[in-house]
């Protein structure tokens, strides 16, 4: 057991690879391509109870890492295999090993070609993101980050729709272009940090941050903006921000359903971390001075993403455009520079990936009935299927942020963390942040619009369509996969808690570190998690 | 064997065995060409004895290395440095990779196998030979060695128009750019009264005629030029990649580029330094530096923008080779302005470990085309692989690795290749080379688009008309493996290879100790 515990990340990252190439190896070997599902079931869900084990552990020191492990890999340039969690990894890291079995469960009977390349492709993508979310070195992050984007290429492109090569080889340039752009500012830090410490240079995120808070590494204004754009670029395609937004309804819509589950859940997370474990630490003064660009982007986001999912014909891509408008929220708050508001941004990415991945699971099974996304086409469903309704309108009251569910608490901390800031505040009377605060709210509202639409027309009313009056309700193995989803809404939205003590110490670390550069008083904003249970 | 050299070395000058892996290699050739003349109808042991030679020739040098001794031999005619020996072992892989992918070339049509042979070992020794070369003069005896050698390789199919235009064109320009690359070194030769090169670099501070120099300079730059294909001497490129047989292509793109790298680098960075306090070195040392930086900008962005526009996978692989061009440049002129000798040594090797990936990488790629393309590579177009991604799962799984290479992906080779040859650019601080890697990244993305092509077409698109996957023949297996196992490998443990590249006498149990 303390083998397991002390190469813990190290095992989460391989295992899912072997796995892969067992699956491979063993479809080379029989020629048996039925059974790969479950080798891919069992890898998943070993990890996911192996990430449990995180738990043993408390939430490390301020600036510390849990779980950490560091050896050299390429000492001729200086770059080590440098993995650990804190408080901000820690969550996303049982995020993904979460989705993962869940999502090779909704593919179990929806793969119909290829199925071993398909589910190699998955455990090879867990490995690529949890590689992201815990490397702390710099290059070797730009590895996993880039390397992520292989799988999902193959699983848009193999497996999607129509449009699915349009889709797949758009996903990869727009990444690829913003995080190439990334590998020069690591280099250009490499050199930086070498000339700052009189020595040689170093790709590691813990080195380099203790000498920029030292201030032994004073970046010049200009290289600073430069170095900062560079990470934030490729940062924003991922989440996406508008307007870089433009590859994620095609990847989404083409994709495969478990692609499209793993891409919400999960992948764009990996743009919103970046910016806080990257940006904020290592770019203080110029995240504060651009934030203004980016609540504005994050405001745009909601509004636009909301208006343009109200009008989509098609129901994946309405779900795709609530993404746009959920990671806004994320965004937004991580820009408002309040322990309240980026608490509420981390919950946040951990509700989207839970609502907006069961979403994706749900819409997919209706597309595997019916093998139509057409809104049109459906109506009535209630009446035929009712289990799957009734999941349906929970995951739609999640995403849209009732209370008692898990969406309410991450945009109600967001809402609030954006009035306490004085980020905006120009004067005592004109404070952009109420109007950036307010114009979320129109989103919240804009939410419920489209989706209670959506589910007006879908599930109620009279079964119009003759084809769909012999759709059969959902079977065991669905149901199954959707109620750890559901647990997992109702638990965060009446007791986030814990959740929210975890990230606390790293989430005031961030904060500190943006703020106390400012040279003015940190405001202090309290966390006060009672109130949130008492409401 | 090293205590061996190691006791030759009082008498360095005419030292036979500092030359020895040349000598192996062109003994080789000599060898085979007797054996063929004797037994013409032999296919298989002219590359056998072929292979043999390289593999001594790599033995020898790598003991090499691991003597101390560092300096030149043969009255400074030689040089016996880390990019001599680097570059050498680059050169020594790629003919080997060569041999092993031509087989199915040479046994479909018929090539007079002990020609063939011949000519890549003697091409094989003018590249060690540019690499060695201490002094003008032996690089050019080098260079025309290899190249004479390329020119009838890539005419070899002699009943096919196309081969013959690619061989008289590459003739015809070679010879060109061959006469500027003379002429400059004869106005450098008269501008510092020495073709040795350190005795260059020692004299251009004070230099008699600097317009001279500067005149020189520049047309080397356009011999060299020609020779690795930059834009905008590359013209000559795609025509003759596309003419020439798949395996000379693929050689062609690796081989007599990486060997004009390496007398480039040596020529320029070694004899055109920046000399403290002499106006003249510094501004040939300026020239040649933005010179360079602008020629890497333009050619990456134009071999990146024209392979997209190719519907053919060997001209798509030609205008690539551009590309790549440019990429290693950016790690030359990062050499160009390391301030110590030990960033210039780490530099020098990033571009032959830059080269060395692009070779194995390309190599690779070329086997397996010209595996698919079939008599005379008719089938070389994107929509001749449309669909063969899960029939032939082994083959297109290699050829993604290499396209996945090419474009400097993560966990490949050519990802740590990017990162080496970038590094001495960004090192400097310079706002040239800055932009020039800004470009150098840009065209990478652009690469995207047509490297992924091939995979797309692969594995996304549906085959219309039937088609069974080729028989493999063991040897050519044998290089694709080979160059999946190195790209995959490189791109994990780099280390050895890096460190060894970068010193001319790595005792392991020195480098250790220094960690």
């Amino acid at each position: 057991m303390d083998l397991i515990k002390e190469n813990l990340l190290t095992i989460l990252i391989l295992l899912p690879t072997v796995g892969a190439i067992a699956a491979i190896a063993y479809k080379a070997v029989t020629k048996d391509d039925s059974s790969q599902r479950w080798f891919a079931l069992i890898i998943t869900t070993l990890n996911f109870l192996i990430s449990l084990l995180m738990f043993t552990r408390g939430v490390p020191v301020v600036g510390g890492f849990e779980f950490e492990q560091n050896v050299p890999w390429i000492p001729a340039i200086h770059t080590n295999y440098h993995v650990g969690v804190d408080g901000l990894s820690f969550w996303l890291v049982l995020l993904t090993t979460f989705i993962m079995p869940l999502s090779v469960l909704c593919a179990w009977t929806a793969v119909e070609k290829k199925k071993t390349a398909f589910f190699a492709f998955l455990l090879l993508l867990e490995s690529a993101m949890l590689g992201v979310f815990v490397t702390l070195d710099l290059l070797v992050f730009y590895l996993f980050f880039e390397a992520s984007l292989i799988p999902m290429f193959f699983l848009i492109g193999v497996w999607g729709g129509k449009n699915r090569i349009y889709a797949a080889v758009k996903f990869f340039i727009f990444t690829a272009v913003g995080s190439l752009l990334m590998l020069v500012a690591i280099i250009s830090l490499y050199y930086i940090y070498a000339g700052a410490v009189q020595g040689s240079g170093s790709f590691d995120f813990v080195e380099i941050l203790a000498a920029m808070q030292s201030g032994k590494l004073v970046l010049g204004s200009q290289a600073g903006m430069l170095l900062f754009f560079a990470f934030a670029l490729s940062f924003a395609i991922k989440v996406p921000i508008f307007p870089v937004h433009t590859w994620l309804p095609d990847a989404h819509t083409e994709a495969p359903t478990a692609g499209s589950v793993i891409l919400a859940a999960i992948l764009l997370k990996m743009g919103t971390y970046g910016l806080m474990r990257f940006n904020f630490a290592f770019f203080p003064d110029q995240a504060r001075e651009t934030a203004w660009i980016f609540i504005t982007l994050a405001v745009i986001g909601i509004i636009y993403g909301a208006l343009v999912a109200m009008v989509q014909p098609d129901w994946k891509r309405l779900i795709a455009y609530t993404s746009v408008a959920h990671m806004g929220f994320v965004v937004l708050g991580m820009f408002s520079f309040t322990e309240l508001g980026m608490q509420g941004a981390v919950y946040q990415m951990l509700n989207h990936g839970v609502s907006t991945g069961a979403l994706f699971i749900l819409v997919g099974f209706a597309y595997e009935r019916r093998h139509t996304r057409e809104i049109s086409e459906y109506g009535g469903l209630a009446n035929v299927m009712p289990n799957y309704a009734a999941i349906f309108i929970i995951t739609t009251m999640s995403s849209i942020g009732l209370p008692f569910l898990n969406g309410f608490v991450g945009e109600f901390l967001i809402m609030v963390g954006m009035f306490k800031s004085n980020i905006l505040k120009v004067t005592a009377s004109t404070n952009w942040n109420y109007v950036a605060a307010m114009a979320a709210g129109i989103g919240v509202i804009l939410a419920a619009v489209y989706l209670l639409w959506l589910v007006q027309r879908v599930f109620f009313g009279k079964v119009t369509n003759p084809e769909n009056k012999k759709l059969t309700d959902l079977n065991a193995r669905e149901i199954g996969l959707m109620i750890p989803l559901l647990i997992a809404m109702v638990v965060m939205g009446v007791y986030p808690k814990p959740f929210l003590e975890r990230t606390d110490r790293a989430i005031k670390t961030i904060e500190a570190r943006v703020m106390k550069s400012a040279g003015g008083a940190v405001e202090k904003t309290e966390l006060d998690t009672k109130a949130l249970e008492n409401r | 064997m090293s205590n061996f050299l190691l006791a030759q070395l009082t008498t360095p000058n005419a030292d036979v065995t500092l030359i020895l892996p040349e000598i192996v290699v062109a003994l080789a050739g000599i060898v085979v060409m007797l054996y063929d003349s004797f037994f013409p109808k032999q296919k298989a042991v002219s590359g056998a004895i072929g292979m043999l030679g390289i593999l001594i020739s790599a033995v020898l040098l790598v003991l090499m290395w691991g003597d101390s001794y560092s300096g030149t031999a043969w009255s400074g005619m030689i040089a016996h440095d880390n990019l001599r020996l680097s570059f050498g072992l680059v050169f020594l892989m790629i003919a080997a990779m060569t041999i092993l992918a031509s087989t199915l070339w040479v046994e479909i049509e018929g090539v007079p196998t002990g020609e063939f042979h011949a000519l890549l070992l003697f091409a094989t020794f003018g590249m060690m030979m540019m690499a060695a070369g201490n002094d003008l003069v032996v690089i050019f005896l080098g260079l025309e060695t290899s190249s004479i050698a390329t020119y009838v390789m890539a005419g070899l199919r002699k009943g096919d128009l196309r081969s013959n235009e690619s061989a008289l064109k590459y003739f015809v320009l070679g010879s060109f750019a061959s006469a500027f690359l003379l002429y400059g070194m004869a106005l450098v030769y008269g501008a510092t009264g020495t073709t040795n090169i350190p005795l260059i670099a020692a004299s251009v501070g004070a230099a008699k005629f600097p317009a001279l120099l500067l005149i020189g300079s520049a047309m080397m730059i356009v011999g060299f030029g020609f020779k690795v294909a930059l834009a905008p001497f590359h013209v000559w490129t795609p025509d003759v990649y596309e003419g020439a047989p798949a395996p000379i292509t693929g050689f062609m793109a690796a081989g007599p580029k990486a060997a004009a790298f390496s007398s480039f680098l040596r020529v320029f960075v070694l004899g055109f330094p920046l000399v403290a306090g002499a106006q003249a070195a510094g501004i040939l040392h300026e020239t040649w530096i933005s010179l360079l930086a602008v020629l890497g900008i333009i050619t990456i962005l134009f071999g990146n923008v024209a392979a997209i526009l190719q519907n053919n996978i060997k001209r798509m692989l030609a205008y690539s080779s551009i590309a790549h061009a440019g990429y290693a440049t950016v790690g030359f002129v990062g050499a160009g302005l390391a301030k110590t000798a030990a960033e210039r040594n780490e530099a020098i090797a990033a571009v032959a470990f830059y080269l060395f990936v692009y070779a194995i990488t390309n190599l690779g790629a070329f086997a397996i085309v010209s595996l698919l393309g079939q008599r005379n590579d008719r089938r070389a177009d994107f929509e001749d692989y449309n669909g063969i991604g899960f029939k032939a799962p082994l083959l297109s799984f290699s050829l993604s690795v290499f396209m996945l290479s090419l474009l400097g992906m993560p966990l490949t080779a050519g990802f740590i290749g990017k990162v080496l040859v970038f590094r001495p650019a960004l090192e400097s601080g310079n706002v040239l080379l800055v932009t020039l890697v800004v470009v150098a990244v840009i065209g990478s993305a652009i690469s995207a688009y047509y490297y992924l092509r091939l995979l797309v077409v692969m594995f996304f698109r549906e085959r219309a008309v039937d088609w069974t996957p080729p028989r493999v023949p063991s040897a050519l297996m044998t290089a694709i493996a080979a160059a999946v196992v190195a790209v995959l490998y490189f791109g994990l443990f780099s280390d050895g290879l890096i460190r060894r590249f970068s010193t001319a006498a790595p005792k392991a149990a020195d480098v250790r100790a220094e960690r």
